[in-house]
């Protein structure tokens, strides 16, 4: 069921805003809708003083700084509530002030040193290449070498340049040059320290690029600068770890007070923005919005005492148009709380319909437990989901396993009543069943029976809470049209029981104008079109019940695939190889038996049960809280 | 001989209903893939509708137990 909200408008001076805004939000049961959506109050809305829009701007930067930082720090979330600090907006503007320029420094740090770590093993290539060809006289003091790269197109240029080397420092100098890829050539200049200005220059003048490498590496020959290069390759990957050991140092010592930071900044942002939602005149703001209805005289004396009575909270009259938009709020009994997610999953009931989870909690396990139906797959399967609920803690996948588990309960109660433990397996450790066996094709038609009696009755239940529904909403139409459908299909279970000589022939004849007189409910609902549709309705409605077949259909495929799996392991001649084969055959059935029966019975919910009487379409309650401090 | 045709007949009956609900369902999940990834919250209405052409294979399961319970 979804429990009952009050629409309320709240009415209070400016100079109390904050005041209030403060208070309904420790409440945390304020729903607050924006006034330009409801009609029902007229107030232009509210607009935003220089101040405020300054500080959430403040704020919302203050954020993104803790933002990166904790992107930076890789912070994992706090389990547990924290305690803030009163004057925790300065606390955590000093602390940054101090912290930032610290880690930007240790990430730049980083960035430089990945960068050059990724360049190393290019310029080790080159000067591998430059090795073979260097000069004796490079290792001679008083000489400077320089690497000239030149593309091969523009070779002719190398040549040009080492002539003009020659003539400069009168034949002081040695040129080598050598390829070093199929589109790169390389030349390596040798000269007396002296020329370095006016090589450098005729460099400079031939536009040729010099091998240049990191100043860390020096300026010395090949041999000495490769070596330089290997050194390199080896701490750098040492001090990029060292930086990393200080920010996880900082991230132990700082990640738990930035997070309580952000959480509060995010807070108190949120509680600014919820202001562009409100209204005014000049001297008052007003709200509206919605409360659960238990709530709302704590809410309301709350307010009052506050603000010393300078405030108005008034109930506003539930009018239809407000009831469409009212929000809603599931509340079912902690059984029935996980089929809550497989509800929504659909769509939220509307407010003041029939919330479907109880319903949903008794029958959607049933449904399973009458497809899987068996103790060796129901035992597995529910260890399995007890194992995982042990891990998840919350969330749907934690509700649809907690479904799983109930279901299984159900598979190893019908296991005992088909007499199924792994298939067909329980049979040779003399495993009877107390009501009929699967596997026996003379139980089929009875299995199937079961199976179409339970659709009638899932459809009636269904068809019975749409007329109830109708007759709430004072909708004649969904009367008429479910109306007609529980009318003609009671009367073709009369005609069923009479053809099957469980009635009395007498019943014949009312139970045909009962699904004549239904047929015509069902058109009379469709308007002209209903003389064409109203029987193709029907059929659909007995297409319905049919439906409910599945939950044979599944069993039987489920069962006789583990049969299979027991017969086939009997063919093989090694015990070992049999059992191994028939191991993974009951593995992919018990897969099988895990998805399949949810999936049909959610089916079976959604498309059966719910069309005949679910109002979908409600608007979640989100209450004016704060946001959620335990970190996940 | 009529148990033959019968097993035939019911063969057909489950068989032909199933590669009509699975030409229905390629379909209709192909199309459902694509409006999941623009809109998750759509997850509950596509199932629905995805197992909406389901009805006819148990159809033709319903016809082949009744042609192998009955006529077979």
């Amino acid at each position: 069921m979804n429990i009952e909200m009050v629409p309320i408008e709240i009415m209070g001076l400016k100079t109390d805003l904050h005041t209030i805004i403060h208070t309904l939000r420790n409440l945390g049961c304020v729903q607050i809708d924006d006034l330009s959506d409801s009609p029902e109050v007229s107030a232009r809305p509210l607009t935003l003083d220089r101040s405020i829009l300054h500080h959430q701007e403040e704020l919302s930067f203050l954020s993104a700084k803790i933002g990166g930082l904790l992107d930076t720090f890789g912070c994992k979330p706090i389990k547990g509530t924290y305690q803030l600090p009163e004057d925790y907006l300065t606390e955590a503007q000093r602390n940054l002030e101090m912290l930032l320029p610290k880690v930007q420094q240790l990430t730049n740090q980083r960035e430089k040193l990945s960068g050059e770590l990724a360049s190393l093993p290019r310029y080790e290539t080159t000067l591998r290449k430059l090795l073979p060809i260097m000069p004796l006289s490079a290792r001679q003091p008083g000489n400077v070498s320089i690497g000239v790269l030149v593309s091969r197109v523009h070779v002719g240029v190398l040549d040009s340049v080492g002539k003009r080397v020659l003539d400069l420092t009168g034949g002081r100098a040695q040129v080598v040059a050598s390829d070093i890829d199929a589109s790169t050539r390389a030349m390596l200049i040798v000269f007396p320290a002296e020329f370095t200005a006016e090589v450098e220059a005729l460099l400079g003048r031939e536009d040729v690029s010099r091998l240049r490498l990191p100043e860390e590496l020096g300026d010395g020959p090949p041999d000495l600068v490769l070596a330089s290069v290997h050194r390199r390759m080896t701490s750098i990957p040492k001090e990029i770890e060292e930086i990393n050991r200080t920010l996880a140092g900082l991230a132990t010592e700082w990640c738990e007070r930035l997070i309580i930071w952000r959480d509060a900044l995010n807070d108190e942002i949120d509680a600014n923005s919820v202001l562009t939602r409100f209204g005014e005149t000049d001297l008052t703001f007003i709200l509206v919005g919605w409360v659960p209805a238990r709530d709302f005289e704590t809410m309301q004396s709350s307010l009052i005492d506050i603000t010393g009575e300078a405030v108005l909270v008034q109930r506003l009259t539930l009018t239809p148009e407000l009831k469409q938009r009212a929000p809603v709020v599931l509340q079912n009994p902690k059984p029935a709380r996980p089929f809550e997610s497989l509800v929504e999953l659909l769509s939220l009931p509307s407010y003041g319909h029939i919330d479907p989870t109880r319903l949903m909690a008794l029958f959607l396990p049933f449904f399973f437990g009458i497809m899987l139906g068996d103790i060796g797959y129901g035992i597995l399967l529910l260890g399995i989901c007890l194992f995982m609920l042990r891990r998840i803690k919350r969330g749907v996948m934690r509700d649809v396993v907690t479904v799983l588990a109930m279901g299984s309960v159900w598979g190893i109660l019908f296991g005992f009543i088909y007499g199924e433990a792994f298939g067909t397996l329980g049979e040779h450790f003399g495993l009877q069943p107390i009501w009929f066996s699967r596997t026996s094709s003379e139980y089929v038609a009875s299995l199937m029976l079961m199976t179409l009696i339970i659709g009638a009755v899932h459809i009636t239940l269904g068809l019975i809470l749409g007329v109830w529904e109708a007759l709430k909403s004072k909708s004649r139409g969904h009367l008429l049209e479910r109306g007609g459908m529980l009318i003609g299909l009671i009367s073709l279970f009369f005609i069923v029981g009479v053809l099957t000589d469980y009635l009395p022939q007498g019943f014949m004849t009312p139970a045909i104008a009962g699904v004549i007189l239904g047929i015509v409910f069902l058109g009379a609902s469709l308007g002209w079109l209903g003389i064409l549709m109203g029987p193709i309705e029907f059929i659909g409605l007995i297409g319905n019940v049919l439906s409910y077949l599945r939950l044979a259909a599944i069993g039987l495929a489920s069962v006789y695939l583990a049969k299979v799996a027991n017969d086939v392991a009997g063919l093989f001649g090694s015990v070992v190889v049999g059992v191994i084969i028939a191991t993974l055959i009951h593995a992919l059935n018990l897969v099988l038996a895990a998805f399949s029966p949810t999936i049909h019975s959610l089916r079976l919910h959604y498309v059966e049960f719910f069309r005949k009487f679910y109002e979908g379409g409600g608007r979640q309650y989100q209450p004016f809280k704060h946001q959620n401090l335990t970190g996940d | 001989m009529e148990a033959g045709l019968a097993a035939i007949g019911a063969g057909l009956a489950i068989g032909l209903a199933a590669i009509g609900t699975g030409l229905a369902q390629a379909r209709i999940g192909s199309a459902g893939a694509g409006v999941i990834a623009e809109k998750p919250e759509a997850l509950g209405t596509i199932i629905l509708l995805v197992a909406i052409p389901e009805t006819m294979v148990i159809l033709g399961f319903a016809v082949a137990a009744m042609v192998l319970l009955l006529g077979g």
